[in-house]
């Protein structure tokens, strides 16, 4: 096991993006190897040194033998994970845009919160967000309509709005509260949130499964054929709980499930 | 500036030169046949040589690309690579950036490509995007196959006022040739509809596509165009097309062709869409070989093929009806518009899966076509970018025609769904092309076809536009090596254009402004004028903008090639 350690000297005011700085490029990198290299900020590239102090003990026979840890003020790095495939990295700070993004396999662990966008078109492995992340989690990207298509999200804390949209696969966990239009386009995958949702969850959606423990304020009128459930098993997770159970989004004759909890909801029947 | 390309194995099918090793001079963008001692050398020794190559159908520039660009932000952030040396930044896929369009043509050893489906009324913002590619001249072609006025004319069979119509709307838009896509259809589309087969009238106008055809043919051939009717026919994609598709072909057949400097009366464009036999998708078949034989019986029909390539690509024409029919198909999102009196449009993003029945027969259909149209004079490489496939993938075609190994392989290896051993003839087809048929269908054929005397070939006066890519055609074994064969005809060794090295060892190394082909007919100003004086009121009354703003003026096309023709005579 190699454990590769960023220790932040300075911050800066634009973001710096660490999307080359993912287990799958460095994992056989010594330390005057982030000596020499420069990372990009905004068109132009700086000496890393300036930024962080790398130490580097162990070693790596693969990208998957690789441990990343940033240390610091992480709120204007950008693309942490980004592309990666294996190995795993832990930021011990909130983060910025795009953590995550695109990975296809490792594993992320964010000790704070993540900005938008995190886990975006991510195809497998596993991010964790032990704070709250903001708008487009899972999503697709503008224009796209794909979204996150394998792995597995974990946010302990909120989601922002458009949680898991156009997702085609994956499973999204939110322990905490959620913001509008959760699983807008999905066709695949599950999403389950502990907390409370505040508008239209589902929407357009043609497949998949979402399930809200907490209060919804607003359904959309596209789901139809509500039935109370107990204990139903979606995805072979078997979910304790009493549900109402919702077909939709009719408006895309779409074949979504979306499964309110009963008690905190009984305004909708 | 004087050059000796030293000892390479040049084809070039026009001149009958057919893998000879020689050297080829030029000087000040013309190909010579002497220079002085001063002359810089080029050593290729053994080297493949060819003219550079001309596309004879892509959509490259004008507003469905700018859409395309627009809506598809997600082909933008494929295909990604930084500004290096003199070339800018490049992004897009099926739908690339300006810039990038030039520079991977330039790649590939190509230096000319017809932009295929100019809209009359956007033809100023198709110019200025041409003058956004570089290295590489454009010749577009404007669309005329559901413009009301000439609708109006073959209904009426005015010939004389057709060609006068045609005559004077080349002049004014900058244009080349004339373009029809899907005859009576577009118009249709105004009003919701479709027309399918030659017979079924437009809304309104109660013209045929059999009447359109016929008429824009006959006008062609008054002028003595350089460029037949490039042909968009009815059906395109529909199963049992071809029927459609070898009327169509039949129609032109008694029309005497009027110029020396083609061999065709029509063009067929993108054949692969229009070859398709069954009467829905679940008993979709090849007709292929029904539309090839019509082909090799009849000389006076040339065509291009649209070869599926299997990518995720984007859809884009004027065959508004059938983008729509595409996006109901597959679900994605869909881009449509009406330009006035002059035609539709659509755009769909689409995937091409070899895991897919449909896609893998019309993969089929694509390669039946050039393997099984004996003349090579007659079939030319495309994909009809983007439509089957990006222009990019040219090299992987070609691959796929030297090797029937490697179509063999994917056949057998499932890379392509086993429908196409049941619905095609592919599997039992074992022709390779040579690289002089190579050479013929992606340059000296299409240059020929479009009357490009001056490139395509490697003759005393024609331009210094040269490729030379690092395969030793007498050492390499195509059928084998295909692997190889795909990758050095897409990183050119060197690309010549005008007698200056753009390419060098795949990297662009030099940028220059890219050139607009138009013609220019004489002789018909009188009838030009009295047809204009005619159609103003209507124009008046139904544009949503003034005649004074509709011409592309000269500043919009800064380095013009201007092709001039005597209106009756045949064009040398």
């Amino acid at each position: 096991m190699k454990i590769i350690t960023f220790n932040q000297k300075k911050t800066s005011t634009i973001g710096l993006e660490f999307d080359e700085l993912i287990p799958d490029e460095i994992f056989q990198w010594e330390e005057k190897d982030f000596q020499k290299y420069e990372i990009p900020i905004g068109n132009s590239r700086f000496p890393l040194k300036d930024y962080f102090d790398v130490d580097v003990v162990g070693s790596a026979e693969s990208p998957s033998d690789v441990k990343i840890i940033l240390n610091g003020d992480l709120t204007r790095i950008k693309y942490i994970g980004t592309k990666m495939s294996t190995g795993e990295i832990v930021a011990n700070s909130s983060v910025d845009l795009h953590c995550g993004s695109e990975m296809s396999g490792g594993e992320i662990t964010v000790n704070g919160n993540a900005e938008s966008y995190a886990g975006r078109e991510m195809t497998g492995g596993i991010l964790t967000i032990k704070g709250n992340t903001r708008e487009f989690c899972g999503a697709s990207y503008i224009g796209d309509w794909r979204g996150m298509s394998g792995g597995t999200i974990m946010i302990h804390g909120s989601a922002g709005k458009q949680l898991g949209e156009c997702l085609t696969g994956g499973e999204i966990y939110v322990k905490g509260n959620c913001d509008i239009l959760a699983g807008i386009h999905m066709t695949k995958g599950f999403i389950q949130i502990d907390g409370d949702v505040t508008r239209w969850p589902g929407g357009q959606m043609q497949g998949g499964n979402i399930i809200i423990n907490g209060k919804l304020s607003r359904l959309l009128e596209g789901f139809v054929d509500p039935e109370i459930i107990t204990n139903p098993e979606i995805e072979g997770k078997q979910i304790t709980g009493k549900y109402i159970k919702y077909v939709g989004d009719i408006a895309r004759n779409g074949k979504g499930n979306l499964y309110l909890d009963a008690d905190k909801n009984r305004n909708f029947l | 500036m004087e050059y000796i390309l030293k000892n390479g194995i040049v084809y070039d099918p026009t001149n009958k030169i057919d893998g000879e090793k020689k050297d080829v001079l030029f000087k000040d963008g013309k190909i010579v046949d002497s220079v002085s001692n001063d002359a810089k050398v080029i050593d290729v020794t053994d080297k493949l040589v060819m003219a550079a190559g001309v596309d004879p159908h892509s959509h490259i520039a004008g507003p469905k690309l700018v859409v395309g660009r627009l809506y598809r932000p997600e082909d933008s952030r494929r295909g990604i690579v930084p500004k290096k040396g003199v070339t800018r930044a490049e992004t897009g896929f099926s739908v690339p950036s300006c810039p990038a369009t030039g520079y991977r043509y330039s790649r590939m050893g190509y230096g000319t490509v017809v932009e295929a489906a100019m809209p009359p009324l956007e033809a100023k913002h198709t110019h200025e995007e041409i003058n956004a590619i570089p290295n590489i001249d454009v010749a577009p072609l404007p669309l005329f196959g559901n413009n009301w006025f000439i609708l109006e004319y073959a209904k009426e069979n005015k010939i004389d006022d057709l060609a006068a119509f045609i005559s004077y709307w080349l002049r004014l838009v900058k244009g080349y040739g004339i373009k029809l896509v899907n005859p009576c259809g577009g118009e249709a589309w105004g009003w919701g509809m479709n027309v399918h087969g030659l017979d079924d009238p437009a809304p309104y106008f109660d013209v045929t596509s059999r009447e359109v055809i016929t008429a824009l043919s006959k006008a062609n051939e008054k002028l003595g165009l350089p460029h037949s009717i490039h042909l968009h026919p009815n059906d395109l994609g529909h199963p049992g097309n071809s029927r459609t598709t070898i009327e169509s072909m039949k129609l032109i057949k008694d029309i005497a062709k009027n110029s020396a400097v083609r061999d065709q009366t029509v063009h067929m464009t993108h054949i692969q869409y229009h070859s398709y036999g069954g009467t829905n998708w679940r008993d979709f078949v090849s007709n292929a070989p029904d539309v090839a034989d019509f082909i090799n019986k009849n000389d006076y029909v040339t065509c291009d093929v649209g070869q599926i390539t299997l990518d995720e690509t984007t859809t884009m024409t004027a065959d508004g009806p059938m983008e729509f029919d595409l996006h109901q198909l597959n679900g994605l999102k869909w881009a449509n518009k009406d330009i006035e009196l002059e035609t539709a449009s659509g755009i769909v993003p689409f995937i091409y899966s070899g895991r897919n029945s449909v896609h893998s027969v019309q993969w089929a259909i694509g390669l039946e076509m050039f393997l099984l149209i004996n003349n090579p004079w007659q079939v030319f490489l495309t994909t009809d970018s983007p439509n089957a496939g990006p222009f990019i993938r040219y090299p992987r075609v070609i691959s796929w025609l030297m090797s029937n190994k490697r179509r063999t392989e994917m056949i057998e290896n499932r890379e392509v769904h086993k429908a196409v051993e049941k619905k095609s003839a592919l599997a039992t087809i074992d022709r390779e092309y040579d690289f002089n048929e190579i050479a013929t269908i992606s340059r000296s054929a299409p240059a020929r076809a479009y009357g490009f005397t001056d490139r395509g070939h490697l003759g005393i006066g024609a331009k210094a536009d040269i490729a030379v890519y690092n395969i030793k055609p007498n050492e390499i074994d195509p059928s084998l090596e295909y692997e190889a064969i795909e990758k050095h005809f897409g990183l050119a060794a060197y690309t010549i254009k005008d007698g200056e090295v753009l390419v060098k060892d795949g990297e662009v190394v030099k940028v220059v402004p890219s050139h607009t082909i138009w013609t220019n007919v004489k002789g018909l100003e009188s009838q030009e004028n009295a047809v204009i004086d005619s159609i103003m009121p209507a124009f008046n009354k139904y544009y949503t903008i003034k005649f004074e703003n509709y011409k592309v003026h000269d500043n919009y096309i800064p380095n013009p090639i201007e092709v001039k023709v005597k209106a009756g005579q045949a064009a040398k």
